[in-house]
């Protein structure tokens, strides 16, 4: 049931080109043609100072390693931009049945349950692919750069900690799908595909601002259970920290709270879209 | 009599509005079984909770043999419900593969198929935001069908088609129901159709089954004798309110058993009978009779009490 549920989604969602193209590969583009933009300014004005001063060129000839784009890929797999792009994956397949009025012909056919898993099956797949074409994007950004610079290319993976790059990119994808998760319940229980695409944004939006200049205003620590709990965003930031740790090392327990959190974050909102969706009136869409 | 639908005491309200009324119907296995009723008499609510879509709010039903909702049962079901809607960036071809997978997958021979079975072959590879009613309601139907259900639901499923659509939609239906064996439930405002098509019928109102039988006695039960005769007044005189004028003629409410002792009532008073002629009620007298309404204005005639 879940196989045809999910073979049922994926199918439709291949259809659907335009969701598709916004969704998974235009952030990939505009990243590329933004860092190819940049390499191309960065290089006329450094020639250019060069040119005044009599400077040698900054790098000279240091080689460009791509095997930084890994990283890179991982890292910033969850930056905005795609979350904000996602959403719109996210508002077709989840809200899509509602807008279409297609639920009264597609909900005879399988168990309701697994028709919603099967959609956040595909959307899962869908924040793979996303992720994949990063890192095919963060590589076209690394060659673009020895290209336009004239540098070599080499790919070193000496200082490449295998471990901290597939945690970054676990978490990076568990981000995806629980901002994606948001617009699930959002879609079940408004019906609508503008609030499965603006209610994630706008808590996204709110969040973030809780998370940055607020939390201390109203006396809350980064890693109290209340901002972790309340802000995935910052469990995110907090275990994205535990996996490459930098100079201030976390306080004791926050793992365990972020962990909860994110955990939280995607468990409750599959669970309260279910039992909604489980009682809902699917003869008026 | 097996049966493919139980419904006992099946109840539907929406705040204070009774869709469904302590709803009791058996509907028997095979054969093309029509709903009938004005609007907002419940058929679609029935339908709608016959398929899952909706809770009832009282009373119980078994469907194939499952409770409502069950999906083993409803997936044994095909149903298309008012006129469909589809993904406006699919076309015809992909909507079936896409609900085909939902179900299990169904052979893309079978799918080609159904979309010539429709007429849609031709527009199979265009999208759907295209189509017309018509088409959507053909869409719709191979929808409902290409996996083989046991049992169909269709409302209103000649809606928005050409007369040779309804045509071959009447044809379809019936073969499904005679050859393969399928048991059909339809719901259609176009009494004639479903006098042609269907072997029984239940008449809604209100929530309620007024009337339920076979088409053949339904329409029998409403026989009349259509009599030529002069003088019209004296005929009148002796057969009193079961009379009523069509033009020149009578038009008399009397059963085939006491017909012939009121001709010889009527000879017996004198009057020249040139023409007596049996004309049989269709569904449509039927349905105005057991509801109620004119069917011109929505204006309730007579009767209407007894179906709330």
């Amino acid at each position: 049931m879940l196989v045809d549920a999910l073979k049922s989604e994926a199918y439709r969602v291949s259809r659907n080109r335009t969701a598709v193209f916004f969704s998974v590969l235009l952030t990939p583009l505009l990243f590329i043609i933004g860092g190819v933009a940049f390499h191309i300014i960065t290089k006329t004005k450094g020639d250019a100072l060069a040119a005044k001063a009599s400077l040698p060129a900054a790098l000279g000839n240091q080689p460009v390693n791509l095997a930084e784009a890994l990283e890179f890929a991982a890292g910033n797999g969850a930056n905005g931009v795609l979350l904000v792009f996602m959403l719109l994956a996210a508002a077709s397949v989840y809200a899509g049945d509602y807008r279409w009025e297609t639920w009264r012909l597609i909900s005879a056919r399988n168990g309701r349950p697994w028709l919603l898993l099967g959609k956040i099956g595909v959307m899962k797949a869908l924040a793979m692919i996303a992720m994949l074409a990063m890192l095919i994007a963060a590589f076209i950004f690394f060659i673009s750069q020895a290209v336009v610079a004239g540098r070599p290319m080499s790919f070193d993976l000496s200082d490449f900690d295998l471990g901290q790059f597939l945690l970054t990119g676990l978490l990076s994808y568990i981000r995806i799908v629980q901002y994606g998760l948001i617009a699930l319940l959002a879609a079940v229980v408004s019906r609508s595909l503008l609030a499965a695409l603006f209610v994630p944004w706008a808590l996204g939006f709110a969040q973030s601002i809780l998370g940055g200049p607020l939390t201390p205003v109203i006396g809350w620590a980064p890693t109290d259970w209340a901002s972790q709990l309340l802000l995935p965003g910052l469990a995110y930031d907090t275990l994205k920290a535990a996996v490459s740790p930098g100079p201030m090392p976390l306080p004791e327990g926050a793992v365990m709270k972020a962990i909860v959190s994110l955990t939280l974050w995607c468990v409750v909102p599959v669970a309260a879209s279910i039992a909604w969706f489980q009682r809902q009136d699917l003869s008026k869409e | 009599m097996e049966t493919v639908i139980e419904i006992r005491g099946l109840t539907k309200t929406y705040g204070t509005v009774k869709a469904l009324d302590g709803l009791t119907l058996s509907i028997p296995r095979g054969g093309v079984y029509g709903i009938l009723g004005p609007n907002g008499a419940g058929k679609s609510t029935l339908f709608r909770t016959l398929l899952g879509l909706i809770r009832p709010t009282g009373g119980e039903a078994t469907v194939m043999g499952g409770r409502i909702g069950d999906p083993a049962a409803t997936r044994r079901m095909g149903s298309m419900i008012e006129t469909p809607r589809f993904p406006p960036f699919m076309t015809a071809r992909q909507v079936l593969v896409w609900l085909g997978y939902a179900h299990g997958g169904v052979p893309i021979a079978e799918i080609e198929a159904w979309l010539k079975r429709v007429g849609l072959t031709e527009a199979a590879d265009r999208r759907v935001r295209g189509f017309s009613v018509g088409m959507l309601q053909r869409l719709g139907v191979a929808a409902a069908l290409m996996t083989k259900p046991d049992l169909v639901i269709l409302d209103e499923p000649t809606s928005g088609m050409d007369p040779p659509g309804i045509q071959e939609m009447r044809a379809l239906i019936r073969s499904l129901a005679d050859d393969d064996g399928v048991t059909i439930i339809l719901a259609s405002h176009q009494l004639q159709e479903v006098q042609r098509v269907c072997d029984r019928v239940a008449i809604f109102n209100k929530g309620k089954v007024i009337t339920e039988g076979r088409v053949s006695d339904l329409t029998a039960s409403g026989e009349r004798l259509r009599l030529s005769v002069t003088p019209l007044a004296r005929a009148m005189g002796v057969l009193g309110d079961r009379a009523t004028l069509d033009g020149d003629a009578l038009i008399a409410a009397v059963p085939r058993a006491e017909a012939a002792a009121t001709i010889r009532a009527l000879v017996e008073a004198g009057v020249e009978i040139e023409e007596a002629r049996w004309i049989g009620a269709d569904l449509e007298d039927v349905f105005m009779s057991e509801t109620g309404w004119t069917g011109v204005q929505g204006t309730p005639v007579k009767g209407a009490d007894h179906a709330g």
